[in-house]
């Protein structure tokens, strides 16, 4: 089953690009011109971009390096084990919305740490196999427009967030068990 | 609100820091994600090079407005006032990119998808229903092989690396499913946005 999802996945790129250029040539389209003149707009929002980009990044290493996650982390641990989560999940939990890369490092300490069939270990990995990096991807996508008002892409995203991360443990929970 | 949100990162940041007393490791880290955020952008100049003569050679040749015209059933529920069908093209590309693990294509996809979103927005401070519902999918957009964690999985001697995998989808769908719910909510709240 996962042998032949990667496989699919393998393909995705490959086959778009064939698809594309086989039609253009069909077209009779000059493929050439035009890659390069998209090429060269992609250059350009790519240059538009990196001031957002340096904001995001500087913004999200402002709240991980300084100790202010650790302390959000001890604030929540209590809470969490209260409604029924383990308790060593809060670090991932908090983590997992502002990083993409940092989230996965934390997930293979903790596979590695509480077992990688423990009930942390596995939800740890179906969380950052289900769960996007919630404010990375907000303030990314909206850093290249003129919107300062995200009305509900807040609210959805962070709800959306918490119904993946309880789903992801009760799963596992269910997945351990069965 | 990114204003507020960006400023009171870096304002908690500092009080932080402050008081763990390690302002120059802070100072340094600050300076270094500066240097990783050009790095990133670069790494990714290439990519969005690509994909944007790709794009623009499936766009002038007429391919995505025969793919756009097969999906725009699809879209219409999540997207009913999307019309543009580069849009609409962009809007499937990211999302299918991001199912195949394809993260850095997807993510250019999708910041052209919101430039071109915003355009059709006016420019407007004020975030579109499109945009709302564009973000709220792609933050709970499912991936069909976590490629990287069956891997860590696989090296930490998990007994079957791959359980995870349906797991995940359901998770993903769940999260989906409520983003989706709550942008309904807000969209017939204020459907004119």
């Amino acid at each position: 089953m996962s042998s032949i999802l990667s496989e699919i996945s393998n393909l995705f790129i490959p086959i778009i690009l064939i698809g594309v250029i086989f039609y253009g040539i069909y077209k009779k389209a000059p493929v050439y011109d035009y890659f390069t003149a998209g090429a060269k707009d992609g250059l350009k929002t790519c240059i538009e971009m990196i001031p957002f980009i340096i904001a995001i990044f500087v913004g999200i290493e402002a709240v991980t390096v300084s100790g202010a996650m650790d302390f959000f982390q001890k604030l929540l641990g209590p809470f969490l084990e209260f409604i029924g989560l383990p308790r060593e999940l809060t670090s991932i939990i908090l983590l997992r919305p502002v990083s993409g890369s940092g989230s996965i490092v934390l997930a293979e300490r903790l596979m590695r740490e509480c077992g990688v069939d423990s009930l942390v270990g596995t939800s740890a990995g179906v969380m950052v196999g289900s769960c996007e990096t919630v404010f990375y991807v907000l303030a990314l996508y909206y850093g290249v427009t003129s919107v300062k008002k995200l009305r509900h892409a807040l609210p959805s995203g962070i709800i959306g967030y918490i119904a993946g991360v309880l789903a992801s443990v009760y799963l596992s929970y269910i997945m351990l068990i069965s | 609100m990114m204003n507020y949100l960006w400023a009171g990162m870096l304002i908690i940041g500092i009080i932080f820091s402050a008081l763990n007393h390690n302002l120059s490791e802070f100072t340094d880290s600050l300076m270094a994600s500066c240097t990783e955020a050009v790095q990133f952008m670069i790494g990714l100049a290439g990519i969005m090079a690509v994909w944007s003569g790709i794009m623009e050679i499936a766009s002038r040749s007429g391919l995505i407005n025969k793919l756009s015209e097969l999906v725009m059933p699809f879209m219409r529920f999540l997207f009913p006032r999307e019309h543009d069908k580069n849009t609409i093209a962009l809007i499937l590309m990211s999302f299918t990119a991001n199912l195949f693990g394809a993260g850095n294509s997807a993510t250019v996809f999708s910041l052209k998808a919101m430039e071109r979103m915003d355009l059709q927005n006016g420019h407007s401070e004020i975030a579109s229903n499109t945009m709302c519902m564009f973000t709220a999918v792609s933050m709970s957009m499912i991936q069909l092989v976590p490629v990287t964690i069956l891997k860590i999985r696989g090296d930490l001697g998990a007994a079957n690396p791959g359980s995870i995998i349906i797991p995940s989808i359901l998770a993903g769908l769940i999260s989906m499913a409520v983003s989706i719910a709550i942008c309904k909510f807000f969209e017939w709240k204020e459907p004119h946005l």
